[in-house]
């Protein structure tokens, strides 16, 4: 989610993040409410367009996020193709391309910590029993440790190839957990250096 | 170099401090006035260096005596520590917090009560003045080790603590990082608590303690502590007997 964020400064980049996830929930409604494929058609142009107005670098980098999606339109393609239903085929797959562009393109301009703080706005009713910060604080050790832990996982993943021969698989899960606690003992002992979770 | 206006508060006070970590001791009975403002704590693997510096942090209470950081007990006064003592970890992986340069930066401010904005503007005034604007927003897995290590010692600066303690501070890096590093290190205005078992790394300082089995081998300026240091770890770097499990 983090390196998602694109370094290109588009327009967009400029709207708050509250505001650009609000439309964001609104489009995506108005997307499955509509059948038809014309108006969901404009709405996939919309999104492109939108996608251009921060240069073609932008609007390539946002058609690359856009592979994962192809084996389910390949998929779906066919099924329509053989149930020989285009018009079906036409509007579900106009629909899950825009909203999933248009989720992407959400993501690209917003910056991570933003993002967080719209989550700990709306989460603000639950204040008495989870604390916006400590949320904040949760979200972001976690978007930071993945890659740690990976890293981690790569290493004991070596260190067992080197003596073995064979690739570890599962084997490598309790090192792995409990390489985990040992660093967030870490962690936690850094975190409670610069002033704890409070 | 001691400064004839010490007051007895002043600086890192242990008084007769013990510590055990799993029924082991560790420290015994240490007393300790660190006032200086360079300052190496030597020792071999397991001396009890690291578990000094917990102590002396605050992460762990003494099972006997007290600690007193600038007059305050460590462990009790969590808030006002922030400003009187920092600590920078050997392995950056287990001090950085936050996925972006910025949030990393801003996180001490804030714990110490600095409003949001105002803590941003820090950060980027930070970054501005230390020519590396274009570090905002960069994620800190795209750093190097060396970047990595910088990050964390301006993270503990912009808290401005009186005393910054450094754990093995140029251990594992290149020489080209170390150096950059050391300069660094040489012009900040803070006190700073050096912990290492590297003697060469220490001869600029004011006094060098080290220390072996949780108690003070010697205690002194470098030129006197440092050779007495070499000469015993040459002895038993000489001896085949690493075959002693601790406990």
């Amino acid at each position: 989610m983090l390196t998602l964020t694109s370094p290109v400064e588009t327009p967009l980049h400029r709207l708050r993040a509250g505001l650009k996830l609000a439309a964001l929930a609104l489009f995506t409604f108005a997307l499955f409410w509509s059948v038809s494929p014309l108006w969901l058609g404009l709405a996939l142009v919309l999104v492109i367009a939108l996608y251009l107005m921060g240069g073609t670098t932008f609007a390539r980098h946002g058609a690359r996020m856009m592979r994962p999606l192809w084996p389910f339109i390949a998929v779906i393609a066919l099924w329509h193709l053989w149930q020989d239903d285009l018009y079906g085929g036409a509007v579900v797959l106009l629909r899950m391309v825009a909203a999933v562009a248009a989720a992407n393109l959400v993501t690209m301009t917003t910056r991570l910590s933003d993002m967080i703080t719209v989550l700990e706005r709306l989460a603000r009713p639950l204040s008495p029993l989870l604390p916006p910060r400590r949320l904040a604080l949760a979200l972001a050790l976690v978007i930071r440790f993945i890659p740690v832990l990976s890293e981690r996982a790569a290493q004991l993943s070596l260190a067992y190839r080197a003596r073995s021969g064979r690739a570890p698989g599962w084997r490598l899960f309790a090192p792995v957990a409990l390489a985990a606690l040992d660093d967030a003992e870490c962690v936690a002992q850094a975190l409670r250096a610069r002033g704890g979770a409070g | 170099m001691t400064r004839p206006t010490t007051a007895a508060t002043d600086g890192i006070v242990l008084t007769g401090a013990c510590v055990t970590l799993t029924g082991r001791p560790v420290l015994h009975n240490l007393s300790l006035h660190l006032h200086e403002q360079r300052i190496g704590i030597i020792g071999r693997n397991g001396s009890g260096k690291s578990t000094l510096m917990r102590l002396m942090a605050g992460l762990i209470a003494p099972d006997h005596g007290t600690v007193r950081v600038e007059g305050v007990d460590p462990t009790r006064a969590r808030k006002q520590m922030l400003s009187h003592l920092g600590i920078l970890f050997q392995n950056p992986d287990h001090q950085i917090l936050f996925p972006t340069v910025d949030e990393e930066l801003a996180f001490g401010l804030l714990q110490m009560g600095v409003p949001k904005s105002d803590a941003q503007a820090q950060v980027t005034a930070h970054l501005a003045r230390h020519g590396r604007s274009q570090w905002r927003g960069v994620s800190v897995a795209t750093l190097s080790q060396g970047q990595r290590h910088w990050l964390c010692l301006q993270a503990v600066l912009l808290m401005q603590p009186r005393t910054i303690l450094l754990d093995e501070p140029l251990a594992g890096l290149d020489l080209p990082t170390q150096t950059r590093l050391a300069r660094a290190f040489a012009a900040l205005p803070q006190r700073l608590i050096t912990i290492t078992h590297d003697p060469a790394s220490l001869s600029g300082c004011d006094r060098v303690i080290w220390l072996e089995g949780g108690t003070v081998a010697a205690d002194g300026p470098p030129a006197q502590v440092l050779p007495l240091f070499e000469a015993e770890m040459q002895r038993l770097g000489g001896l085949d007997a690493d075959a002693d499990l601790a406990g």
